[in-house]
């Protein structure tokens, strides 16, 4: 009986240690592992992505797809009126404005809210790299550092980490005002200030919270709350975006034929 | 029961994993037209496993008994690959497939492909569903007053 209950405490215990964000050597969370961002579901890339596929329930396949609690809001991003204005413009042209169509990065937090595409983590005590497979991107996040004073603005900002207890804090300034942060036509100024913070609260699951502050277009800062999950056998590969890219000449073809393509 | 509460979980998950948010590249509503949806069955010509979009050519046989190449686009491979799809195996030239999905805004023979149903009855999805790259079902504003 004794050496029963002493198996039953170890696979409770083995449980539970499988079950916590490893440290690393130098006690922080190890955030290192391939990640599939804005998933709440554990296990492999092939099963938590099996049944109705990728990107969408499959059940109404023509229906668009929601927002799930734990991501964006849809609706209330907190823009000043005239920038509101432009933020709907785009949208009703149905995103052909999209910098992404023409292969230029996505914004921050915009490139870790794909699913589609798996984002790698890379930890060393001075500097975290992550890797991010969708249009192979790739930022070096050194850690205690000061932003340079003469940083270029540039797509994906310039980061620098620190910890605040068990959460990565990433610091991003200096940015161009040429990506969109979220959604359609989410687009922002030069001043914009993202503040991301990833928390490893399992083995299995990352939070990822950001607050995005522009007050040249925002009237307070937003928010974005999601999860990343760790996809453990996945591994980031090439995505050359620009292979075959046919979208920029179809979108002026269209718009020369006078295609309808915008929303009533 | 075991598998039975497996399955439930994959399809929560499912669910859930309805929260991605827009697909990544290009503008689905702007090339496709979501209300103009389609099932075509033809015989494979081409296949092109290609960034940003990968795409195969469908000989597709009327009523009449003419016959039209269609291109269907969908998922980059690092996507299809990680979808079940396997190149150079899953689909071939010769192979008679049905496929689902939008037609484009042109009215030209090209359309969306979303799932290819295969003549044993297997079916893959070749690239998202038709919301997920028309910048979304609501937009990031509440409408400016």
């Amino acid at each position: 009986m004794r050496a029963f209950y002493l198996i039953l405490c170890s696979i409770v215990a083995a449980n539970l240690i499988a079950a916590q964000a490893p440290r690393a050597s130098d006690g922080k969370p190890d955030l290192t592992g391939v990640w599939q961002p804005a998933s709440t579901i554990r296990g492999s890339w092939e099963e938590a992505n099996a049944g109705d596929g990728l990107g969408g329930t499959g059940k109404n396949p023509s229906a668009p797809v929601a927002l799930g609690s734990t991501n964006r809001p849809a609706g209330g991003a907190p823009y000043q009126p005239w920038a509101a204005k432009k933020v709907l413009e785009f949208y009703n042209h149905r995103a052909i404005d999209d910098p992404t169509a023409r292969c230029l990065p996505p914004g921050i937090p915009r490139l870790t809210s794909f699913g589609l595409f798996p984002v790698q983590f890379v930890q060393t005590p001075k500097q975290v790299i992550i890797l991010y497979e969708y249009m192979n991107l790739f930022r070096v996040i050194p850690m205690n550092a000061k932003h340079p004073d003469d940083a270029d603005p540039n797509y994906l900002g310039d980061s620098v980490g620190h910890w605040e207890g068990d959460t990565l804090v990433v610091d991003v300034t200096s940015f161009n005002d040429k990506t969109w942060l979220l959604g359609t036509g989410t687009f922002h100024s030069d001043a914009l200030h993202v503040t991301e913070r990833f928390t490893r609260v399992d083995r299995d699951r990352m939070n990822y919270d950001v607050v995005m502050e522009d007050p040249k277009v925002f009237t307070k800062p937003w928010e974005y709350h999601s999860t990343m999950m760790l996809r453990e056998g996945t591994r980031v590969r090439e995505y050359v975006c620009a292979e075959d890219n046919e979208d920029p000449a179809r979108y002026e073809k269209l718009q020369k034929d006078g295609v309808k393509f915008e929303r009533p | 029961m075991r598998n039975r509460s497996v399955n439930a979980c994959l399809l929560c998950g499912a669910l859930l994993l309805a929260a991605i948010p827009a697909l990544a590249h290009h503008s689905f509503g702007a090339e496709f037209d979501a209300d103009k949806p389609l099932t075509i069955t033809g015989v494979v010509t081409k296949i092109e496993w290609i960034n940003p979009h990968s795409h195969f050519y469908l000989d597709v046989k009327d009523d009449k008994g003419n016959v039209a190449n269609w291109r269907l686009d969908g998922y980059p491979p690092v996507v299809l690959s990680r979808t079940g799809w396997k190149r150079e195996a899953t689909l071939k030239p010769g192979d008679r497939i049905t496929v689902f999905g939008w037609q484009a805004r042109d009215g030209t023979n090209w359309a969306h492909g979303r799932q290819v149903t295969f003549q044993d009855g297997k079916k893959l999805y070749f690239g998202p569903p038709s919301g997920t790259g028309d910048g979304g079902a609501k937009p990031a504003v509440d409408s400016p007053q």
